[in-house]
């Protein structure tokens, strides 16, 4: 009777996992960690994406085809991630997909949608990536190499600080960026005086900083995630650490000022891959239609998952053919104005112009730092 | 009566013929399909194998995920550039089933006193210590951005490519493994084993080295587990530490539980729905793990001694076959 | 370098009296049930949640000052998850009592994935800032320097274990729970309900761990979904060190792991050379963790495991 009851539930799951999709409606995939210690992030690229979708539909879908978006979660897992990929490529209605995330879990997955044609939206932003040689490949937001050097330039040249301290939480994008920083800030005539790997789940950096204040550094560089960020400015502060503080992206959103504190918060750097937020009206009503649309704000990535959308639509508005092929033969040739400004590849599929910005915290606001 | 043997005998054809069609079939499915059928032969085999130390001789092994890990460094480090050496695949399987049985030696001479839950958290803390180490020695390992573009397996000059290739050489796998762990039970050992989950004590009264069984349930075990990681890492060409999280290691705990401890159908059984749940909850979406949970403590409180009744295991069935198979059908 | 030194003692005792607390809870319930109950980090990440919807609840109703309403919220979430654990046990343990301690065991690991989930779903992923509930100010102290949190998480552990060690040895319901860990099947002929033992264990224990969930939230401004399960498996690691079990087991096991990570961070960059980075801390928790148990196979202040322990005669 039981167990009964247990299989015919997991039936009716298995039924309804295959959602019905009109013949003529446009399908892409979506894949990000959505449960986990990383779904945060994910999810909020996931949200992203879908906003945009939504606002494609809204507008008529493209060429009156109304888009799809399927989200998979892969747990932030490689062998999770090769599970999705398989099932996007199985699927002969799914024509484009944006994943994944992870830089680890997009490796082995790359393989498999190369196989199978299948055009390919990158979100992770390790700059090995797309130095595989894969072709159905393209990356529209700024990779760790930019991300590292715009800040390093900053504060070696503009602001004349020599001697600075990494932080890292041994992730491939923590390490990875902090390394760019480094090799950047050496050449701009900097000092590194010390190297510190903590643990990515970490909340109690006291006895670090505490070691930290004895090297007397004028920067710190912060490789890591949230909310790990905004714990480490507040301790740092809180020990009377008076060094220059930088983060990246993920850093950049209201809740670093809120959970460090804005008083705390003050004068640290962030960089980010788009413009301020209110700096266009796209922007400001993209953050208005995500409030809308998800009762929140837009999350960390919600904004990068969205451009993502922009490229992989773009590419299928002017296919020839609303199916792999056509979509792939248009992929590498995208000119679109998105979110984050004009994007066109180069042959890796790295965004030609992507760009970074850099803002300072100020009166617990983000402001641009302009060159 | 003649006539009740005949219909089970050709019953019990039936359903043996369906099974190996079953088997054989698989690889008809789109390749998704085989790509799971793969995870969860993975996962058979890596439960058969930590089944040994916690199901025969009843010691808890919260990190076995560590000899997996062990085993698929050694084919990372084996066939790539990563060092430039490029050996075949068949005998990186044997080096890291070697790899893994020392391992597990070497976890278990300074550990094997510990009892219960001491011994379970210092198994924990060897697996958390693997990994770390293996994220932090960036110049071995690559640290966390793992290593890329492994050498693809070759068995005889035949390239292993598709999932498909990988779901035979894993049923195979599966096969032996399962076959060797099921005479390793029915033999002198499994039953001193048995012992020694019994009644530790029990067992040095009798004169019987405890130490030495001990030690010999986490090497073979582990030597499974290093062999499994080979074949992982040949199939996704691709290692990185966060594959061999504690969680990984809970999860083959769970599908020994889940499926019935001791018991290789069960095993299946157990990796069969560990594995396939979170697909098919992917409709879900953020639900999917919730759901996921809940289907795990409603499994176990429901059936607490697994979802295969002890007594339905390997040699239940063999013994079947062969009851049936011998008895005279004439009379 | 002494002032250094001075400065890590305090922030290892802080991060240890943390550890501390949620080790009690592990402690107790392992203490009557054997049983290692993955789902108590949770309870500790429940705490600072259902803290904060009362304390927004109890502003919409308003008329009461503030330190009132602080009172109130944090009694209601120690009542309110004491409750959840008392219903954890009863649907999700109890009916698993006879059928050995792997099936409880992982049945908790189940919930454990339930309740982190459900406010996942219901309040989202994200960290949310939580306010300090103490105001929150440095004071200098013989070269260095204590926070006023601090100092409240250190008297609030030491409170809350003295407390502990007080009702458990000094009460009637004390003595019925220490018979019950001495012998299960004994205290039930000699007339003590059990199963009232276990219910109230299963009521202190996630309460205590809703109550560091709350301090811990408080001190590092913070609380998120999975909280729990970062810090509840070292919390349960330093529960083992100081010998699983035993209640000041718990608070010496607690200090002695925030005072290893401290010197991990802090220490062996400097002792090594420079050889063995920050990075390699847990590493080197995990092995002494290990060497300890290696002397002291039942932990620091545990029950010797002899030949005659029945318990330990059959491990799973």
């Amino acid at each position: 009777m039981k167990r009964s009851t247990i299989l015919s539930t997991l039936a009716i799951a298995l039924m309804s996992a295959v959602s019905p999709v009109a013949a003529a409606d446009i399908v892409f995939g979506g894949s990000a960690p959505m449960s986990g210690a990383q779904a945060e992030f994910g999810q909020s690229q996931i949200d992203g994406a879908q906003l945009f979708f939504d606002q494609l539909n809204e507008k008529g879908g493209i060429k009156g085809n109304k888009v799809v978006f399927r989200p998979l979660d892969d747990r932030a897992d490689p062998r999770q991630g090769t599970l999705v990929a398989q099932q996007f490529c199985d699927a002969p209605e799914v024509i484009g997909v944006i994943a994944h995330m992870n830089s680890g879990v997009t490796l082995p997955a790359l393989d498999i949608y190369s196989a199978c044609e299948m055009p390919q939206v990158v979100p992770a932003t390790n700059p090995k990536l797309m130095e595989m040689g894969y072709k159905t490949v393209v990356r529209p937001v700024a990779n760790d190499f930019k991300q590292g050097a715009l800040p390093a330039k900053h504060v070696s040249g503009k602001l004349g600080l020599k001697n600075a301290v990494l932080v890292h939480d041994k992730t491939v994008f923590g390490q990875g960026i902090a390394g760019v920083f480094k090799e950047n800030f050496e050449k701009g005539g900097g000092k590194i005086a010390g190297t510190f790997g903590v643990n990515p789940d970490d909340v109690d950096f006291s006895a670090l900083i505490a070691g930290i204040k004895r090297e007397n550094p004028d920067v710190i560089y912060m490789g890591a995630g949230m909310p790990q960020l905004a714990l480490f400015l507040k301790q740092m502060r809180e020990q009377q650490v008076n060094a220059q503080f930088i983060g990246p992206d993920i850093g950049f959103t209201v809740d670093l000022i809120k959970q460090a504190s804005p008083a705390f918060a003050e004068g640290a750097l962030l960089t980010f891959q788009l413009p301020p937020y209110d700096s266009s009206p796209e922007l400001v009503d993209f953050t208005n239609r995500h409030q809308a649309r998800f009762g929140r704000p837009p999350g960390p990535y919600a904004a990068l998952g969205y451009v993502n959308a922009q490229v992989i639509a773009a590419a299928a508005e002017k296919a020839k053919t609303f199916d792999r092929d056509g979509v792939l033969a248009e992929l590498h040739g995208v000119k679109a104005n998105t979110l984050l400004g004009p994007v066109a590849f180069d042959e890796k599929g790295e965004n030609v112009t992507a760009p970074v910005y850099l803002y300072v915290v100020k009166n617990g606001k983000f402001e641009l730092v302009k060159e | 009566m003649g006539k009740s043997v005949f219909l089970r005998r050709t019953g019990l054809i039936v359903t043996l013929l369906v099974c190996v069609a079953l088997l054989v079939k698989v690889p008809a499915l789109p390749p998704y399909y085989v790509r799971v059928a793969d995870s969860i032969l993975i996962y058979i085999i890596l439960a058969v194998g930590l089944n040994i130390v916690v199901g025969y001789a009843g010691l808890l092994d919260l990190g076995f995920i560590a000899f997996y890990a062990v085993g698929a460094y050694t084919y990372a480090f084996l066939a790539s550039g990563q060092f430039d050496i490029h050996l075949p695949f068949l005998i990186i399987l044997l080096i890291g089933a070697g790899t893994g049985a020392l391992a597990g030696i070497l976890l278990g001479f300074p550990v094997l006193k510990l009892r219960g839950d001491y011994l379970a958290i210092v198994t924990l803390s060897f697996g958390e210590i693997i990994r770390i180490l293996i994220n932090n020695a960036d110049d071995l390992t690559n640290g966390p951005q793992g290593i890329a573009a492994l050498d693809r397996a070759r068995i005889f000059g035949l390239p292993l490519i598709s999932p498909t290739n990988f779901y035979f050489l894993l049923l195979i796998l599966t096969i032996v493994v399962c076959g060797a762990v099921y005479f390793m039970e029915r033999s002198i050992l499994g039953k001193a084993w048995r012992a020694l989950r019994e009644d530790q004590d029990a067992t040095r009264g009798l004169g019987i080295n405890t130490t030495g069984l001990k030690l010999a349930a986490f090497a073979i075990s582990a030597a499974i587990g290093g062999a499994t990681g080979v074949i992982f890492s040949a199939f996704q060409r691709f290692v990185s530490p966060e594959s061999f999280t504690f969680q990984e290691s809970l999860l083959v705990v769970l599908i020994i539980i889940i499926g019935g401890v001791g018991n290789i159908v069960g095993i299946a059984a157990g990796a069969i729905l560990l594995i396939i749940l979170p697909e098919v909850l992917h409709f879900a979406a953020q639900y999917r793990l919730l759901i996921y949970g809940l289907v795990l403590v409603v499994v176990i409180v429901l059936r607490p001694n697994g979802l295969i009744p002890p007594a339905f295991n390997l040699g239940h069935v063999i013994r079947k076959i062969q009851a049936l198979w011998l008895s005279p059908s004439n009379t | 370098m002494l002032d250094y030194l001075l400065q890590q003692v305090i922030f290892a005792l802080a991060i240890g009296a943390i550890y501390g607390l949620i080790a009690l809870g592990y402690t107790m319930v392992y203490g009557v049930m054997r049983l290692i109950n993955f789902a108590h980090g949770e309870f500790f990440m429940l705490g600072p949640y259902l803290f904060t919807f009362t304390m927004a609840a109890l502003l919409a109703l308003g008329g009461l000052p503030p330190l009132v309403d602080t009172i109130v919220a944090i009694v209601v979430s120690f009542v309110a998850i004491g409750v959840l654990g008392i219903a954890v046990e009863r649907f999700a343990y109890r009916p698993l009592r006879a059928y050995g301690r792997l099936a409880p065991m992982l049945s908790a690991l189940g919930m454990s994935i339930v309740l982190q989930n459900a406010i996942r779903v219901t309040v989202g992923p994200q960290p949310v800032h939580f306010p300090a509930i103490v105001p929150n100010s440095p004071i200098e102290m013989l070269g260095g320097m204590v926070t006023t949190t601090q100092l409240g998480i250190l008297a609030a552990a030491v409170v809350l274990m003295a407390g502990l060690t007080a009702f458990v040895n000094g009460t009637r319901i004390g003595i019925w729970i220490r018979a019950a860990s001495e012998s299960w099947t004994t205290s039930s002929l000699l007339g003590i309900r059990v199963n009232r033992a276990v219910s109230l264990i299963f009521f202190i224990g996630p309460g205590l761990g809703a109550m560091a969930g709350i301090m811990y939230a408080s001190y590092y401004g913070i609380m998120q979904p999975t909280m729990g399960s970062a810090v509840g498996l070292k919390a349960f690691t330093a529960a083992i060190l100081g010998g699983i079990g035993s209640i000041p087991g718990a608070m010496l096991g607690g200090f002695l792991l925030g005072a290893i990570e401290v010197f991990g961070t802090a220490f062996l960059p400097i002792v090594s050379g420079g050889a063995v980075g920050t990075e390699y801390r847990d590493v080197f928790a995990f092995a002494v963790l290990i060497l300890v148990l290696l002397f002291k196979p039942a932990g620091l202040l545990g029950e010797t495991v002899t030949e005659e322990t029945v318990v330990a005669k059959k491990d799973y």
